[in-house]
């Protein structure tokens, strides 16, 4: 079984890309001969080098282009063969110089990268797969596959898979992206204008509705998972706990061990192991609110806390607004507080009666009742002024990521450029 | 509704695969692949594995053997992973000492099969009567070498799978195409027609072939299925308009000479083989069978037939 590492590399010392490697001496592995390679994921955008790899893709294109009698244009449900990707094998590591390192999530660690070819900056997740008896982690096939179909305008773009030396040297190479919102919740000096809220709440509700449309949970979504570039874009990333929903799920149901605890839904809080897109949605309202408030709204040190720290901001839950409450595993070892309103009035004061009513359907115990991204996208707070403001108007801030560091918040440009902002958005016609 | 843009071979890697680049011959080449994907067919029926693991792991192996050639890799060992990787992919993995024992049992059978075949071939042209007997099969023991090495074997095979298909798993099968377009066609009503052109997506009348050529790595999903309905409407002697200026195909984009192809692909499925034609294949699932063949044929020089 060993002759299955191809036509051979000669061996090189180390590898820049093992991790524990810290001396960055300037030994370069040797230049790979440049493939001709066109790249995979810029066929959709370019079409034109594709047709120039393959002349003639298929037999009848010669036919095709001789053919007198015209014929419709290809439906969007049928792209022209030349539209598909090739097989391609993976690339090596060695096409990216690497950079600094961003992150060590969970799951994996996160570098920036260069592309030597394009000199393009991407991010580079290692993935972990050491001590694997089971071969490659369903969980890793779950995180690209899901990449790879759920591309959209807000979801971070996955450009290829690459590999190391070593079996266990995987890469998932993505667009770089400046910021997390995490982090720039915590760092920005003012927090976001209403009219910027709204543009990055349709830009995540349209993310989300991409993904649940191709019947993919994400499964964690939080600040720390959503990347944000200098052009006021949000993309969704990190689909580490994403899986396909609708299959027929296996015994002992789905796993209750999925979303960071602050942003986790009540009915997976009380242990249903049938859940489904709804509880994105709760995700959603609890990133919803942090944005409004500039930290997460549920700060919980347990889940019994944050528990009835939902019992409080949206009174205890009742037979009406939750039905099936009483059926739920965990539900008859928890004693319900005694009935009280809801406080999400008094927890948002300065946004308008619609943005409550959003928030509280996005915050509803009820997962068959919980609103979806498609529905939500369609809430009259996003119709009502102030109207959602443009990206491109969006300032920009220094990107932790990228290494660059942020001037001291006084000196920051940016409150007078709000301001202006704040007057053009007025006469903005989106 | 999903557009993904799933991968296809590229012209180049068409005309010239990595097995015939090291002198396997076309016919040959297609036969393995074909009996390749049989054993993952038999093995999914044995591991009641879900018939959208089986059809995904059977597209992913006809994948692979346009990045890779056959003397580099087994095609029982590629099965083996390309159906451990299309079950993790349908969210209905198995066990790995589940595969590896399936396999192990289809093989020695087959094995059996083969030399009783060759006992009686041989008996016919004697006079003595061939004696039929039964397979005795011996499972492995777990911990034994056997098992290690298969289990590894299914290991690295699902990783090359990954590696050298740029770990791009996108694949659509085709039954929900299937059922759109002959809807608009009007034939939902027509039982045999639904039944047959079900069949000729899996390549097969006859239950064992399936899915066993490499069309799903080659054709859109739109022209295979009009593959498909082009040979069960002219099977079944049902008219579709088919004039050059108004034929059906073309209302699903598809091209009379990719569908032709297509349907040549499916139909040779079922040229007739010889017996030497079976065992030969037989005698080539793993690598060093397909090695020591080209090195028999080596000596006649050239291109071998
Ligand atoms: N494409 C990217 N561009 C820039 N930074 C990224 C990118 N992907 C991830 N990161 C950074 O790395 C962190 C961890 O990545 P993530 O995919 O969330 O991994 P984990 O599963 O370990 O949480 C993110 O919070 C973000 O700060
Ligand atoms: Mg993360």
């Amino acid at each position: 079984m060993s002759d299955g590492a191809g036509p051979s590399t000669p061996s090189r010392k180390r590898s820049r890309w093992d991790i524990d490697e810290e001396n960055d001496q300037l030994e370069q592995p040797q230049p790979q001969p440049v493939k001709r390679r066109s790249k995979t994921k810029s066929t959709k955008t370019s079409p034109a080098p594709e047709q120039a790899q393959h002349p003639a893709a298929t037999h009848t294109e010669l036919q095709r282009t001789s053919t007198v009698h015209k014929r419709p244009p290809h439906s969007v449900f049928v792209p022209p063969r030349t539209l598909h990707p090739p097989l391609m094998p993976s690339r090596s590591v060695y096409c990216y110089e690497r950079l600094n390192s961003i992150e060590e999530g969970s799951y994996g660690v996160v570098f920036r990268a260069r592309d030597k070819v394009t000199g393009d900056i991407v991010a580079l997740k290692k993935l972990k797969l050491d001590e694997e008896k089971n071969g490659f982690p369903i969980t890793a096939l779950r995180e690209i596959n899901s990449l790879m179909v759920c591309k959209h305008e807000n979801v971070v773009g996955i450009r290829e898979v690459v590999v190391g030396d070593t079996l266990t040297q995987v890469f998932i190479v993505m667009d770089f992206i400046e910021h997390d919102l995490k982090t720039l919740l915590t760092t920005m000096p003012a927090p976001f204008l209403q009219s910027e809220v709204k543009t990055l709440m349709l830009q995540l509700l349209s993310a989300v509705a991409h993904c649940h449309e191709r019947w993919i949970l994400h499964r964690d979504l939080k600040t720390s998972n959503l990347l944000m570039n200098n052009r006021g874009t949000i993309k969704v990333a990190d689909f580490g706990l994403a899986r396909r929903y609708g299959d027929p799920v296996g015994v002992g149901g789905l796993t209750q061990l999925v979303v960071t605890l602050w942003y986790r839904a009540p009915e997976i809080l009380l242990g249903a192991t049938k859940y489904s897109t709804a509880i994105d949605m709760w995700s959603v309202g609890c990133i919803f609110a942090e944005l409004l408030l500039k930290e997460p709204l549920f700060l919980a040190k347990g889940e019994i806390e944050l528990l009835s720290m939902i019992f409080k901001l949206l009174g205890p839950p009742t037979p009406h607004s939750w039905p099936e409450y009483q059926t739920l595993p965990l539900a008859k070892s928890i004693s319900l507080p005694p009935p009280q309103l809801p406080q999400l009035r008094q927890k948002f004061p300065h946004i308008t009666a619609a943005g409550v009513d959003l928030m509280s359907r996005l915050l509803t115990y009820d997962p068959e009742m919980r609103i979806s991204a498609v529905d939500a996208l369609k809430h009259p707070y996003f119709s009502e002024s102030p109207l959602p403001k443009h990206p491109d108007l969006f300032s920009s801030f220094p990107s932790a990521a990228a290494g660059e560091k942020r001037r001291k918040p006084y000196e920051s440009p940016s409150a007078p450029v709000r301001a202006a902002d704040h007057k053009l958005l007025t006469d903005f016609d989106p | 509704m999903s557009t993904s843009l799933y991968p296809l071979a590229s012209l180049p890697q068409i005309e010239k695969t990595p097995s015939r680049e090291d002198g396997i011959p076309g016919d040959l080449e297609e036969d393995l692949r074909a009996y390749g994907c049989k054993l993952i067919h038999e093995a999914g029926i044995l591991l009641k594995q879900k018939q959208v693991a089986v059809a995904t792991a059977q597209i992913l192996f006809q994948r692979f053997w346009f990045a890779t050639s056959m003397k580099q890799f087994g095609i029982g060992d590629i099965g083996m992973g390309a159906l451990y990787l299309a079950s993790k992919l349908e969210e209905c993995p198995v066990r790995i000492r589940d595969l590896v024992n399936v396999y192990d049992l289809l093989l020695q059978r087959k094995a059996h099969i083969r030399a009783q075949a060759v006992a009686s071939s041989l008996a016919s042209t004697s006079s003595s009567t061939p004696s039929w007997s039964e397979l005795k099969y011996t499972p492995m023991s777990y911990f034994g070498n056997t098992f290690y090495d298969l289990k590894e074997a299914v290991v690295v095979a699902e990783m090359q799978i990954l590696k050298r298909l740029g770990f791009n798993l996108t694949v659509v099968l085709p039954y929900n195409t299937l059922v759109n377009y002959l809807r608009v066609l009007g034939l939902t009503s027509r039982e045999d027609v639904c039944t047959k052109a079900w069949g000729y997506l899996n390549d097969a009348p006859s239950v064992e072939a399936r899915l066993q050529t490499p069309v799903y790595a080659l054709y859109s999903v739109p022209t295979i299925v009009c593959a498909a309905i082009l040979l069960t409407t002219r099977h079944l002697g049902i008219a579709l308009p088919s004039a050059p200026e108004n034929c059906w195909w073309e209302l699903f984009d598809a091209e009379w000479e990719d569908l032709s192809s297509v349907c040549g692909w499916i139909m040779r499925l079922y040229r007739e083989r010889s017996l030497e034609d079976h065992t030969r294949v037989m005698g080539m699932v793993a690598k060093k069978g397909v090695r020591q063949w080209l090195e028999e044929h080596r000596s006649v020089g050239g291109e071998v037939r």
